[in-house]
């Protein structure tokens, strides 16, 4: 975060809240983490082969402690979200401790409506669960790793919000916040994003801008048609950068292709709620970015001629493969009881490969947790699902404090 | 003595005679909307908290505590206890939920059907607004706990109501509803509801008692979620508490 901008805004912020004479309260609260994860690699996987270029540990233990801290008054909030970690190789003997701020926040409220905030903020929106294509910052959508907590962007934000069925907020975000890649595709971007809610249905549009990048549109929709049953939708249209071409005659090589064409991503969603709380999720993404059956083929085909071309495909991939996906969820109440399970199916529509995921918890007592988070890909060596892992398994506690 | 011959003339004497206080049919939908104050109703905004302990059969679950804020169609349920569950929150506006809790991504849309815990759903730890929502007929009248009652039918003006149906037992003296029958579409009977007011608010410069315990009770199966209110305070709430991007 510039400097200039988070003295201008504690400068602000002190002299503001100096003035202010409502009581202030802090609080806190932590939750650790402790988990070993086990990998089965993908025999011969042509993206990784021999393990050369992912390096991915077979077993590797993760301990976690994420604290909340939050200080505030009527008009004033500083929040923060500290995050040490520490992860264990079994094979390699190697021990990487971390320790970074995933979220904070300073914000303070102008006058009823109208809020301005500093900070690293998780800027992503929309009904979808499988991806997010109307958020700009989050399309992965935490997939990736299901187990670590999104982390913010670093942005200065300016939201008007008239009454609680609209919502418009201006901001500029300075770069993607902690480890963000290089480059970073949204550094310097300008977002401005409005909301609305009717009495049965919800809206948002989202506008974003990086310097000298192409203009992002993202829509989100959702409508609760009865008691019981939500249908939704996400889209979105962007140009992205450094994207790796694949032609279909896999004689050619690969090219990076700097800007991509505009392209559209859309998914549609309904979820229905049983009488006992379970829900049942049915999401459908297309992906313009994505390549076609026989790109994906061709893709395969050339990772496989040479190492060089394997670290290449594997570190410039598109977001997601191809173009058509299911996704599937069944799970119970979040909220409610002691144990809380999600079973999720991904379908990659136009390779043919499935990926199974089964998170359960079980509750120890109000504070103790044991969680158990396994995924199975299907696809083998030359399809999305199952292309570097096989399968994947967490077994750990989560203990909440104080 | 002259009698009275013109028929016109006796009639207004009869409507006159017959329209005293002792004989005014009470305003049901008054009544009702006086009702809502001592649940948090009507009011322009209110933070509260809950602890709600569900039943089943002999099984006496986990008590969740909860502090809830209102206003006139949207609240923010955030549970403090468990601390397994901290953190954990549902946003209601209008008949849109969303469901958020730390770790997860982003809030995940939920239909009205799903459930906080037991048999509360976010339609019963909410503000109560049966006036705006419902129209009160009067059906009777009646003692509950040793206190007369009115007895309202209410009907659900629009299909965002947690219930379409509902009878309620208001008292006369103090305005306050004893007791409630929840009912479907099709008139079978949901859940039941008693209700007492231990506490107080002050409103306007007139004091209203104020909902301390509620039991909803499920007709259908042996189970219940025993709700007990504290801490009530009247406090506008800016309409930024009820954005998305606010929640996590």
């Amino acid at each position: 975060m510039k400097r200039g901008w988070l003295i201008l805004f504690m400068l602000g912020f002190g002299l503001e809240a100096q003035a202010s004479n409502s009581d202030w309260q802090s609080t806190w609260d932590a939750v650790l983490y402790a988990y070993p994860e086990r990998l089965w690699r993908t025999e011969e996987s042509v993206l990784n082969p021999d393990n050369r270029l992912a390096r991915l540990a077979d077993t590797s233990f993760t301990g976690e402690a994420r604290l909340n801290l939050r200080l505030a008054n009527d008009r004033y909030r500083i929040s923060a979200r500290p995050i040490l970690s520490i992860r264990h190789e079994k094979e390699s003997g190697e021990s990487e401790p971390q320790g970074y701020l995933s979220q904070w926040q300073l914000r303070t409220a102008l006058t009823p409506y109208w809020a301005a905030s500093i900070g690293r903020e998780v800027m992503n929106w929309g009904p979808a669960q499988f991806h997010s294509p109307s958020s700009p910052f989050y399309f992965d959508n935490g997939r990736s790793n299901p187990l670590r907590e999104l982390s913010g962007v670093d942005a200065v934000k300016l939201a008007w919000t008239p009454d609680h069925r609209h919502a418009l907020s201006i901001a500029f975000v300075e770069d993607s916040g902690h480890k963000h890649a290089s480059p970073d595709d949204w550094k310097n971007t300008l977002l401005l994003k409005g909301d609305m809610r009717g009495d049965d249905w919800a809206g948002g549009l989202a506008l974003a801008q990086a310097r000298g990048s192409a203009l992002f549109v993202g829509i989100h929709l959702q409508q609760t048609l009865n008691d019981a049953c939500l249908l939704y939708g996400e889209i979105s249209s962007t140009k992205r950068i450094d994207t790796l071409l694949s032609p279909r005659d896999f004689s050619q090589p690969f090219s990076l292709l700097a800007v991509s064409p505009r392209r559209e991503t859309g998914l549609i969603g309904a979820t229905y709620t049983l009488e006992n709380g379970h829900s049942l999720t049915l999401e459908y993404l297309h992906d313009g970015h994505g390549y076609s059956r026989a790109e994906s083929r061709a893709y395969f085909a050339r990772a496989a001629s040479s190492l060089a071309a394997a670290g290449l495909a594997l570190a410039a991939s598109p977001l997601l493969l191809n173009r058509n996906y299911l996704h599937m969820i069944w799970q119970n109440n979040l909220l409610d009881g002691d144990d809380y399970w999600r079973l999720m199916m991904s379908h990659n529509m136009d390779d043919g490969s499935t990926e199974f995921t089964a998170y359960i918890e079980h509750a120890v007592n109000g504070r103790l947790t044991l969680f158990l988070l396994g995924t199975l890909d299907s696809g083998g060596s030359r399809r999305e699902y199952g292309m570097v892992i096989e399968r994947s398994l967490n077994l750990g506690l989560r203990l909440a404090l104080p | 003595m002259k009698r009275i011959t013109n028929p016109s003339l006796l009639l207004a004497i009869l409507a006159l005679l017959s329209s005293g206080p002792s004989f005014a049919a009470p305003d049901a939908q008054a009544i009702l909307q006086r009702s809502d104050h001592a649940r948090g109703g009507g009011l322009p905004g209110i933070v509260w908290e809950i602890q709600l302990t569900p039943r089943e059969g002999a099984r006496q679950m986990e008590t969740q505590h909860l502090e809830v804020r209102a206003s006139v169609d949207a609240s923010i349920a955030e549970t403090l206890e468990p601390a397994r569950f901290r953190g954990s929150k549902i946003l209601q506006v209008g008949r849109n939920m969303w469901l958020t809790k730390p770790g997860l991504s982003k809030p995940v849309p939920v239909s009205p059907r799903q459930r906080l815990t037991g048999q509360a759903s976010n339609g019963d730890i909410a503000a109560t607004n049966y006036a705006a929502d419902y129209t009160a007929t009067l059906a009777g009248e009646s003692v509950v706990a040793n206190e007369s009652c009115y007895i309202l039918d209410l009907k659900a003006r629009h299909n965002r109501t947690t219930y379409d149906q509902i009878r309620y037992w208001v008292t006369k003296d103090r305005e306050v509803a004893l007791k409630a029958e929840f009912y479907s579409l099709s008139g079978k009977l949901l859940k039941t509801a008693t209700f007492e007011y231990g506490l107080e608010i002050s409103y306007h410069g007139r004091n209203i008692p104020f909902v301390s315990h509620m039991l909803i009770s499920d007709a259908l199966i042996d189970a219940d979620t025993d709700m007990r209110y504290s801490n009530v305070r009247i406090r506008v709430i800016d309409p930024s508490a009820f954005e998305l991007g606010q929640l996590q």
